[in-house]
């Protein structure tokens, strides 16, 4: 195994094992904090996959955005409520069923894409990788994004813009009639 | 295997650098608090007080690790350790001189801003970890301040990376000077390539780059949490802030990121608006000043005199202001930056496509 590999192996590993944590954990919020190693080791995966604006975004958005919003509802919400929210002592309890369904039927979806396809056959893997480690990934993406991927850009700066007005509106002190 | 040992070589440089910087930083701190405040500040300690740091930071070292009894130990520990680390890792894109640079990213201003905003992560820890009052109300104006002035700070520097079309910090530093490839005009009209100098610095090339920096500048303060910014640490509402339960060498730690963090944020400044390890010395004729100072050791002179002189200003301005209430810092963020900043992005955009 060279270093690459055993680098890999160590953040795939501690990736589920922050992750198994994180569901199984009492503590609300060591788990939110545990959360954010899933989601690191998640974007050590990504530069593995010379995917590195991905893994940056991921880095920026979850650890810095989403993980941080969590944190702050945890902050300011009742210590009472989150007492009363105690965990469950039995795992299958009707209320779970939904939950475990969904869960098994995407594991059984990915065990089914695993079996099935045969990835050393896979036409864009045996031509090799297309993108060169020294690549400068971002001027394709910006490339690709104003050319092949235009309209999904376009509706999805829509869409944040609608988010924003949302937001805006929440925010606002009612008026007085 | 010399492929690692070289890294393993800069990344201790790195820390070492840090660490001068502090104790150079706090003492410089104290010396200009002083001149400002008509006192003479640090005098017992070696000539003038010169040691006065060493000896801050030899106390330090001896010092106790105290863990109230309630507190959260886990994320306790941890939480100094991420708050540095985050800081230091942004060190790694930064470029130091023609050629010298621990780390030519494609990405690397994206590096720098994804790896700084887990500091935010490490500052809740400590608040929550700390199960103090002080601490968590802290900690909790700190990130809220930290993730309201990323906004301008981030679209201000985005307006330079579009007159620039580079996330690599090398080759928007090469941009800005006599070894750039491409034409260089000041202020948009005057080929200024050969003379170089600080007439092909970025905010020279486009003047409203100068607002850009004026917004980046205030934001970055905000960002270490810096005064007149820091009612994350106040002392006289909240005792400490976010650090308040912390002593001995994790309270170095916590000290060590901010001070770090103050040059870092100076110098991202250095490099994107004021032509990085680029001299300020133009081409006049037959001088060539330009040439004559750059180069490897030049370059790190000159960025480190800029970075330095734009810590001085951080530290005057501390000293200098008083502190902003928070409903001021916020309205100031949303209603005067961020439309300014947007304002600028805009400019960069027209600019980019008439001018350049």
């Amino acid at each position: 195994m060279n270093a690459e590999q055993v680098i890999f192996y160590f953040f795939a590993a501690l990736l589920l094992l922050s992750a198994l944590i994180v569901v199984t954990s009492r503590n609300l919020v060591r788990s939110i904090f545990l959360f954010f190693v899933t989601l690191f080791s998640l974007a050590a995966i990504y530069v593995f996959a010379l995917a590195d604006f991905i893994a940056l975004t991921q880095v920026v958005l979850y650890a810095g955005g989403v993980l941080v919003l969590m944190l702050f509802a945890f902050m300011l919400s009742n210590k009472e409520l989150l007492n009363a929210m105690e965990p469950a002592k039995r795992v299958f309890k009707v209320k779970h069923y939904v939950g475990i369904f969904i869960s098994l039927a995407f594991l059984f979806i990915l065990l089914q894409i695993f079996t099935e396809r045969d990835f050393s056959q896979l036409e864009w893997i045996k031509s090799g990788s297309p993108i060169s480690k020294n690549e400068n990934t971002i001027h394709l993406i910006g490339i690709q994004s104003m050319t092949f991927y235009l309209l999904p850009f376009e509706i999805l700066s829509v869409f944040l813009m609608m988010a924003l007005v949302g937001a805006a509106h929440l925010a606002r002190k009612d008026k007085k009639i | 295997m010399n492929f690692y040992l070289t890294y393993i070589l800069v990344a201790s440089a790195l820390f070492v650098f840090t660490a001068l910087f502090t104790l150079f930083a706090v003492y410089s701190e104290r010396k200009i608090s002083a001149f400002i405040q008509d006192r003479l500040g640090p005098m017992e300690v070696g000539k003038y007080g010169s040691l006065q740091s060493f000896a801050d930071i030899l106390k330090m070292l001896q010092k106790e690790f105290i863990i109230p009894k309630a507190a959260d130990k886990f994320l306790f520990v941890l939480a100094p350790i991420i708050i540095f680390v985050s800081v230091y890792l942004g060190f790694a894109a930064l470029p130091w001189a023609p050629g010298l640079v621990p780390a030519s990213l494609n990405l690397g201003l994206f590096y720098i801003f994804a790896i700084l905003s887990v500091e935010t992560l490490g500052i809740l820890m400590a608040g929550w970890g700390s199960n103090n009052k002080y601490a968590l109300l802290g900690s909790m104006r700190s990130v809220a301040q930290m993730v309201s002035y990323e906004i301008p700070a981030g679209i201000s520097l985005l307006s330079v990376v579009m007159i620039s079309q580079s996330l690599n910090l090398q080759e928007i530093t090469i941009k800005q000077g006599i070894l750039s490839l491409e034409s260089v005009k000041f202020f948009g009209i005057w080929e200024v390539k050969e003379l170089g100098g600080f007439l092909a610095w970025n905010i020279f090339q486009a003047p409203h780059l100068i607002l850009a920096y004026i917004i980046y500048f205030i934001a970055s303060l905000a960002e270490c949490n810096r005064a007149p910014f820091d009612i994350p640490e106040a002392e006289s509402e909240l005792v400490g802030g976010f650090h308040i339960e912390y002593s001995g060498l994790r309270f170095a730690f916590i000290f060590l990121a901010e001070y770090s963090m103050m040059f870092l944020v100076g110098m991202i400044g250095v490099v994107l608006f004021l032509g990085g390890w680029n001299s300020p010395l133009p081409n006049i004729y037959k001088l060539p000043l330009a040439s004559w100072t750059t180069g490897m050791a030049w370059g790190i002179f000159w960025i480190l005199l800029k970075t330095l002189t734009v810590v001085a200003v951080q530290i005057w301005l501390r000293w200098t202001l008083p502190r902003l209430r928070v409903d001021q810092l916020m309205s100031f963020c949303w209603k005067v930056l961020t439309p300014l900043a947007f304002l600028c992005l805009f400019i960069s955009g027209i600019w980019r496509l008439t001018m350049m």
